[in-house]
């Protein structure tokens, strides 16, 4: 295909991604500059760094990204984890239980996740079923503490996304060299030994996937935190995302706001950048 | 890999998947429970699991009064229904033009979904329903529009600028949310165009654009070159080629394709939530009934939720190969 042909072909797309996401980019740069709330938006006055150094020194940022590192640190490897394991045991299912097993594994990660969170919530409501169970079993009361809050942020993060690393490796499962596995086994190597020594490295470029992914994912969690905490600040749980959500809809500091969204994507960069060497690589050597 | 043969060993397997469904399904199960309870049953501190159920919380959540006759209303809406969906399953079998099959089922829906207000007194539950409709099928036929024809030259074209497109898209789906919400706010106060649904439709086929033609490249890459050079041989150009030969070969991929771009476009919440102060779609309306003293609001979120979920659930039924398979190829890169 000649250049011209592609950049004729490709040049809708090119034009949203640039008026929409690399001017608007831009914009949070120089948003980030200005004193602004909803009364001014598009008369700001221009402050410099000065939402910068407010950030710096405000101990509830620092609080909501060390809260999200925390988040990253126990999702991520919960996600890979319990997901791999997962697809080896599905994979032992055959015919139609196999299916049926996969469409209820999905449910949590298709579901919207707004709805997902608020089903999720039910069962600790007041009047929820584990709630109750927690109270049975051990015949304590559950309350709504920092404590419990976040560890309802951190279990709900396994439960929703476990789904995709599971279909993620399940699809990976089935692409596994079978003669490679059939020697293995003429060799009398047991099950665990073949795991270790072909399985996992066949799926290790798709965990290298997930993993990049999944720390630009986790990072940026909002919706259920969201509906988790309803950002009360009582429980410390906020994230990144949340906090600079409250900075900019409640508090009305859509200055300071971007100027934690411009932090954040500096912050992002630190996987983003290997990802994109990665992918570079990999695209050079496809041609 | 080989099965495990040993009985006990087989037995544990099952024992796990069948303890990770439930794990799964546990939460939807509840809610969908607490959705038939009346207000006082649901709230009860000791859960109850024998109770008698009740419409009520539906009725409250679409409905602003109750309808004279509910049961002949049920029933031909019902009856609607099913019509439209079985002609849509069985279109093959039907003689005529596929196009004009699917055209007047189209307009059978629309004027289904127009005709429900004149029928019945509905609540502004219906008005979110219709907003997301909207929202997700424009979102859908742009994205998908502009992003077969992107997909298509990044997965014919060899040069470096490829390479420089399919990165800067990377990175841009790697970026917060919030590095562009803002902005849109600013841009959609600029042009007054706040709480439209066409400032939500243009924004959420911006932002999943990056996903959209990574993916969409990667089911034009499987397509074999020589059909459309072929097609080129015989006059077509590039264009008829790609849209008579190319795009009939790579629609399943396009069908996966949309269905992620359905779901993200419908479970948009943050860019909604910050873009609209009336015209909300579901996730956002539904956020409303969390907290809050209301005791009504435990069952209008769970019958809410339920709403929202259904057609989901109906998608997945219908789709769940396309979405498996986009999901595996999502992994080559999401």
């Amino acid at each position: 295909m000649k250049r011209s042909i592609f950049l004729v072909f490709a040049s809708p797309s090119i034009v949203v991604m640039i008026l929409l996401m690399a001017i608007p980019l831009i914009m949070a740069l120089w948003l980030s500059m200005q004193f602004m709330t909803f009364t001014n938006v598009l008369e700001p006055q221009w402050v410099g760094f000065r939402n910068y150094v407010d950030v710096l020194e405000d101990a509830q940022f620092w609080q909501s990204f060390e809260f999200t590192i925390v988040y990253i640190a126990v999702v991520v490897p919960s996600w890979i984890v319990i997901g791999f394991i997962m697809a080896l045991l599905l994979d032992q299912q055959s015919g139609l239980l196999r299916g049926f097993y996969l469409s209820i594994y999905l449910l949590p990660f298709i579901i919207v996740p707004i709805v997902g969170t608020i089903m999720f919530r039910q069962l600790f409501e007041p009047s929820g079923v584990l709630r109750w169970l927690y109270q049975e079993i051990f015949n304590q009361r559950f309350h709504y503490t920092e404590q419990s809050v976040k560890t309802l942020v951190l279990f709900h993060g396994v439960w929703y996304v476990t789904p995709f690393t599971l279909v993620v490796y399940f699809a990976g499962l089935q692409t596994l060299p079978q003669d490679l596995l059939e020697a293995a086994g003429i060799d009398g190597a047991s099950r665990l030994q073949k795991i270790r020594y072909i399985v996992i490295p066949h799926v290790r470029s798709l965990t290298l996937f997930i993993l990049l992914f999944s720390i630009m994912d986790s990072y940026r969690v909002f919706d259920s935190v969201y509906v988790l905490t309803e950002l009360n600040p009582i429980y410390k749980a906020h994230t990144v995302m949340t906090y600079t959500f409250q900075t900019s809809m409640r508090l009305q500091r859509l200055g300071k706001a971007n100027a934690m969204a411009v932090l954040t994507v500096i912050g992002i960069m630190v996987v983003l950048i290997p990802n994109l060497y990665y992918t570079w690589k990999e695209q050079l050597a496809e041609r | 890999m080989d099965r495990v043969t040993s009985p006990w060993g087989r037995i544990l397997i099952q024992i796990v998947l069948i303890l990770f469904a439930i794990y799964s399904i546990v939460p939807f199960l509840w809610t969908a429970l607490q959705s038939i309870k009346t207000v006082r049953d649901a709230n009860s501190r000791r859960p109850k699991f024998i109770f008698s159920p009740t419409a009520e919380n539906y009725q409250d959540l679409w409905l602003r009064s109750t309808p004279e006759n509910p049961e002949a209303l049920a029933f031909f809406l019902l009856l609607a229904l099913v019509l439209l969906v079985s002609i849509l399953l069985f279109a093959q079998y039907i003689p005529g033009r596929r196009t004009l099959i699917y055209s007047l089922t189209t307009l059978g829906f629309a004027a289904l979904l127009w005709g429900i207000p004149q029928l019945l007194d509905t609540d502004r539950f219906y008005d979110f329903f219709l907003n997301t409709l909207i929202v997700t099928v424009g979102t859908i036929m742009i994205s998908i529009s502009i992003g077969c024809l992107a997909g298509y030259a990044l997965a014919r074209y060899v040069g470096v600028m490829g390479v420089i497109l399919l990165l800067a898209a990377l990175a841009f789906r790697a970026l917060p949310r919030f590095a562009y919400v803002l902005p849109y706010y600013w841009i959609g106060s600029w042009l007054n165009l706040l709480d439209s649904r066409i400032l939500v439709i243009i924004t959420l086929v911006a932002v999943n654009q990056p996903f959209t033609i990574w993916m969409l490249r990667s089911f034009f890459m499987e397509v074999p070159k020589d059909l459309e050079e072929s097609a080129m041989v015989d006059g077509a150009n590039r264009l008829t080629s790609f849209l008579q030969v190319i795009v009939p070969v790579a629609w399943p991929g396009i069908i996966s394709t949309a269905l992620f771009t359905l779901l993200l476009a419908y479970n948009e919440f943050l860019l909604v939530r910050v873009l609209t102060q009336t015209n909300w779609t579901l996730p956002v309306a539904i956020s409303r009934f969390t907290g809050g003293e209301d005791p009504r609001h435990l069952t209008l979120a769970a019958a809410a939720s339920v709403s929202a979920t259904i057609p989901i659930i109906v998608v997945i039924l219908f789709f769940q190969k396309h979405l498996v398979k986009g999901l595996a190829a999502g992994a080559v890169k999401g």
